[in-house]
């Protein structure tokens, strides 16, 4: 080789290997880029998140302390006598004393020094803009905060609480699941595989009621159900219309069904099976997959509903977790310590169905949006 | 085989229908149902309500407090609760004109109610020309409450309220920090703290939506205007956003330790007598020092000193109640001295009945002892109500957010009200 | 048997239905026996209370006296009813900047979602998990989010100097409070349009590659085409989903009236709401939900037809 083309090799590949370096250079700033951005708006969805759980760990004192801090604050407690009290910086005469408040009255705190507690002392908590007496705070997550929300109602109420209102919501959803599979698979089976005359004008009609807006019908069934059916106060205005099939799980499930071969079930019939054979025996089976995932969007949506409870659920005790804590926050007793960690409690139940059936929840909505 | 399972199924998911069913309408004979719109402490109305239980055998459940919504559909609906005790009388001739309470002229007679008990005041707020449309239980009265150390701080007297409203809004401006950014730090007084005290405004000014019989409708007279100036201001000084930015959010906490009253953030305001009872400041802030006096009549008009509205929680008996002999005997129950000195000397309301207001417990608290001397005041006022109060109270809510929070001027909003509510009153009245 | 008549196009009244053969008759039974439960449902729960509301929407109601028949004045009575043209207003805004506003982040927040980084899972579902916090706990979040004073959005705006508005106070900044409500939860959405870029054939976007184009192009070229069937979809159920909004706006107001601050968050259903359990005007309620209806029709078909010259089937 002549030396020309050895430079010349030798050239490329430095214009290669720069090339190469630029790339990566590139690359990196591309990725770099990537992940900056999808960590950016990832906070959009995150932080709300963080802090709902924050908050429900704050004290009450803790939740409007300006600036608002991102660590839960609260009391620190000292034991005197059996009792936890909290401690206060108090400035007295001899200078600032670290004392526990027994009693606040008033204006007026009655103080204990914890190293001579029969010693009984009374300050005013603030003199016109001096703070007397302030209270010692220190990073601490109030677990209590959780029992504490479950265990109250909506409104101090009487056989209510958030327990109460959770096992509602659990009745609720377990029927409405019951209900909606058994009544949309065979109206699905029918429209999918059945062949008979009226079938498509009937889907027609089926899909049509899909665009219906609830306030259309709300109405009449309201005084359908209250002044007629006296089930008022009741879940059975709830649960009930679940046992009669709903246009968007027919939809789903007949999509799905479709996928059944048909060959299948014309073997079956041809072997003498009845139709109802074919169904329970053959297509059920085999649906499990969508059956899961319409019994997890059952669960989300009877979970999350609101409206049906708000307009037929009355007392308290028969209130749902939805609108307990809806009723909750329009008491005017805001407590939001307690309001963030009843509406955590209310979530878990679904965070974990998803974990469980993740695959499920993704299949169902992109089954939902699919083109077909 | 396959059509037995289905069957079968089918039978299993009506017996579960039919079991939610039963256990949710349990047909139990003998339960009253009491409904109350408020609830300091439902527990303890509860607990009251088993008295009648230990007494006559007939269980009483007790709801409180209810949504505004729940109160109208329950009045229609086919199963009302036996007694409904309302925050206030105003809606109660709007129900009336609907169909939806009964003349109480016949459960007082049937259930030996002394009307002479009552005091004056609250139970002229329940009649209708002869009809009574509803019995006062419990009444509440409004006065200016104020943080004492606030005053300190500020360089006033802690035990000197105002004396006028003019003087009132001095000591407001004194007592309202503003801080480098413009942002407020504190706010002297608040005219609509919690809810809208127009009527206790514009009764100072002398003058009311309605005339005094509830036949013309003066929205937009001067004594209406006046009040709601007087009220502005408190807004417009500091600039209506900044207002609004600092107080957002302090209606919620009415009934915990985060009120804005407790936190030192608000110096003065108007509230009811239930405050200085045991459900309120002392359950929620005890460490606070406050005051509480008549609210101040205008300065040049010294003679409307004690000016308070009566307002009241009024019991009615539905007209879709299903034993209404039942319904009589507990509100004469409800009403009779014993039970209503109980029920208030707990609460801190006012009795409304005579017998009861004898009762210690209503003279020992010196801040209590305002509001009973606001009660016998002779110029303590009623609300005047008429059968369009229900659309008109949405309608005047509407004007309250116009002018104070956004500082629209009153008198064109006014006279549209006028102009929307006078043929309407009209209407109704006929 | 004759042959079939090809050019016996004449209008046949009254219509003949062909015989059914035995055959038929047996489907058919069958057929029907499967639907029971939506047939009734149907005639129940559907049809009776569409024909009701109907009637009601021509009525005064009261409540222990009979229906007042009032013709179509509970019709003409809402065009001249301040509340209901500002109910429109609040709900068409919604429509037409919540929906494109969402529509477009998820697909942003997608194909974010689909690029090739490392821990996408944790991603997606962090993205996701918004989406199925119940309606009532979010909307309680975020009013505790958006509190002017305590709230964290003012205060992390105030971080980077920006003066937060009174989200919760001012009539302006309330509905794009609501606003920011929806896209939280936009993760649904995020998770449908994912699965359609990931149905983008790789090789189109590779032959795009190679002959020069750069990620914009592909973008607006290939990738946003192939998807428009997901936009319509989603479109569409926005929309309708829009209209009907209720639930986040009457938490969202907290224990003051419906609508506050200032009806500012007085959408079409919830002034319907208010008409019907406040006021009890069943009678004019019904009448606002047949208008709901017909517009929300209005506006799907209007959709689909439009649709048809953006929208790209592939195959």
């Amino acid at each position: 080789m002549t030396i020309n083309t050895e430079i010349q090799i030798s050239n490329e590949a430095t214009e290669a290997r720069q090339r190469m370096r630029n790339r990566k250079v590139r690359n990196f700033f591309q990725s770099f880029f990537s992940h900056a951005l999808i960590n950016f708006v990832g906070l959009f969805f995150l932080v709300p998140f963080l802090w709902m759980l924050i908050t429900a760990f704050k004290s009450n004192q803790d939740i409007f302390h300006t600036p608002p801090r991102w660590l839960p604050y609260d009391n620190v407690l000292a034991e005197i006598n059996g009792e936890q009290l909290p401690m206060y910086n108090v400035q007295t005469e001899k200078g600032v004393k670290q004392l526990a408040a027994v009693k606040i009255l008033e204006g007026v705190g009655t103080f204990v020094d914890p190293s001579n507690p029969s010693q009984v002392l009374e300050y005013e908590i603030q003199q016109g803009d001096k703070k007397i007496a302030e209270p010692i705070m220190h990073i601490s997550f109030r677990w209590q905060n959780f029992p504490d929300a479950m265990n109250r109602a909506s409104r101090p109420s009487i056989d209510a609480s958030f327990w109460v209102y959770f096992k509602n919501s659990l009745i609720i959803a377990f029927f409405t699941i019951v209900g909606t599979l058994v009544s949309n698979t065979p109206v699905a089976y029918a429209f999918a595989r059945l062949k008979f005359p009226g079938r498509d004008v009937l889907f027609v009609i089926v899909l049509a009621t899909m665009m219906l807006p609830y306030q259309v019908t709300m109405i009449p069934l309201y005084l359908f159900f209250n002044n007629f059916l006296h089930w008022g106060d009741t879940f059975l205005p709830i649960i009930v219309p679940a046992f009669f099939a709903n246009a968007y799980d027919v939809f789903l499930l007949r999509q799905f069904f479709r996928t059944i071969p048909e060959e299948m079930c014309d073997a079956a019939r041809v072997d003498g099976a009845s139709e109802w054979q074919i169904f329970t025996q053959l297509v059920i089976p085999l649906s499990t997959p969508v059956l899961a995932t319409v019994t997890v969007f059952t669960f989300l949506w009877a979970w999350n509903d609101f409206t049906g409870p708000l307009l037929f659920l009355t007392s308290p005790k028969h209130f749902t977790m939805a609108l307990g804590l809806q009723d909750f926050q329009s008491q005017r007793t805001l407590v939001w310590n307690q309001l963030m960690a009843a509406a955590t409690i209310f979530t878990i139940p679904i965070v974990v169905a998803f974990f469980f059936a993740q695959k499920t929840f993704i299949q169902g909505i992109k089954l939902t949006g699919s083109k077909e | 085989m396959n059509k037995k399972l289905f069957t079968s199924l089918i039978i299993l998911v009506i017996i579960s229908m039919l079991l939610t069913a039963c256990s949710g309408k349990a047909a139990e004979p003998e339960v009253l149902r009491v409904w109350i719109q408020w609830g300091d402490n439902p527990q303890q109305i509860q607990t009251l309500f088993d008295k009648y239980t230990a007494e006559t055998g007939i269980k009483v459940e007790v709801t409180a407090p209810l949504e505004v919504d729940k109160i109208l559909p329950a009045l229609t609906g086919s199963e009302p609760p036996d007694v409904l005790v309302l925050s206030g009388g105003d809606l109660v001739k709007s129900y009336y004109k609907e169909g939806l309470v009964d003349d109480l002229t016949g459960a007082v007679q049937s259930g030996k109610i002394d009307l002479t008990d009552f005091f004056e005041a609250p139970l002229d707020q329940c009649k209708m020309g002869d009809k009574l449309l509803c019995l006062p239980w419990g009444t509440d009265m409004y006065a200016l409450f104020w943080n004492k150390d606030l005053f300190e701080a500020a360089g006033l007297d802690p035990e000197t309220p105002p004396a006028t409203m003019e003087q009132l809004a001095e000591f407001s401006d004194k007592l309202t920090k503003v801080a480098a950014d413009g942002s407020l730090e504190q706010i002297g007084f608040l005219p609509d703290m919690g809810w809208d005290h127009s009527d206790l405004y514009i009764n100072m000014y002398d003058g009311f939506w309605y005339n005094e019989d509830g036949t013309k409708m003066t929205a937009n007279s001067q004594p209406v205007v006046d009040a709601l100036t007087w009220q502005q201001q408190f807004y417009t000084k500091y600039g209506v956003d900044n207002v609004m930015s600092f107080s957002s959010g302090w209606a919620d906490t009415y009934m915990s330790a985060d009120y804005p009253f407790y936190t030192g953030k608000l110096a003065m305001y108007v509230d009811g007598e239930w405050m200085t009872g045991p459900n309120f400041i002392s359950a929620f802030k005890p460490e606070a020092s406050y005051g509480v006096a008549p609210f101040p009549p205008p300065a040049d008009h010294p003679e409307r000193a004690n000016t308070a509205v009566v307002q009241g929680t009024v019991a009615v008996i539905p007209s879709g109640a299903a034993n209404k002999e039942a319904s009589a005997k507990l509100l004469a129950w409800m009403m009779s001295p014993a039970v209503v000195a109980e029920e208030f000397c707990f609460n801190a309301n006012l009795p409304t009945s005579k017998k009861a207001a004898e009762d210690p417990c209503f003279t020992n608290n010196p801040k209590f002892k305002v509001f009973t001397d606001l009660i016998s005041s002779p110029n303590a006022k009623i609300i005047v109500t008429t059968p369009i109060s229900l659309e008109f109270n949405d309608a005047w809510g509407l004007v309250i957010e116009q002018v104070l929070h956004t500082g629209m001027d009153p008198k064109p909003v006014l006279d549209e009200l006028q102009a929307t509510f006078e043929p309407k009153l009209a209407e109704a009245n006929k | 048997m004759d042959a079939p008549r090809m050019n016996s196009r004449k209008f046949i009244w009254p219509p003949k239905f062909p015989k059914w053969g035995y055959q038929n008759r047996i489907n058919f039974k069958i057929g029907m026996l499967f639907l029971l439960p939506w047939t009734i449902g149907f005639i129940v729960f559907t049809l009776y209370p569409m024909v009701a509301s109907l009637i009601y929407s021509f009525t005064i109601y009261h409540a222990r006296q009979p229906l007042e028949w009032n013709g179509i004045k509970n019709y003409t009575d809402l065009l001249t009813d301040d509340l209901f043209w500002t109910a429109l207003y609040n709900t068409i805004y919604m429509v037409i900047i919540g929906v494109p506003l969402t529509l477009f982040s998820s697909f942003f927040c997608a194909v974010l979602l689909n690029l090739k980084v490392r821990g996408q899972a944790y991603y997606r579902l962090i993205y996701f998990l918004p989406s199925i916090v119940p309606t009532v706990a979010s909307t309680i979040l975020w009013l505790w989010i958006l509190n002017p004073q305590a709230g964290i959005l003012n205060i992390l705006l105030g971080y980077v100097g920006i003066d937060g508005p009174n989200w919760m106070t001012n009539p302006a900044w309330s509905k794009p409070g609501l606003i920011l409500l929806g896209m939280w939860g936009m993760g649904n959405t995020i998770v449908i349009y994912l699965s359609g870029l990931q149905d983008v054939p790789t090789s189109l976007i590779e032959a795009a590659e190679l002959d020069g184009a750069n990620w914009w192009q592909r973008l607006w070229n290939i990738t946003i085409p192939m998807v428009s069937p997901i936009t319509l979809f989603n479109l569409v159920t926005g929309v309708i989903f829009m209209f009907q909004y209720f639930a986040q706006a009457y938490v969202f107001r907290g224990f003051q009236n419906l609508g506050y601050p200032l009806n500012s968050t007085l959408f079409y259903s919830v002034l319907l709401y208010q008409n019907a359990f406040q006021w009890l005007k069943l009678g004019y309620a019904s009448a606002m939900a047949w208008v709901l209806f017909i517009i929300i029709l209005v506006c799907t078909l209007a959709l689909l037809k439009i649709s048809d010259r953006f929208t790209y089937y592939a195959g």
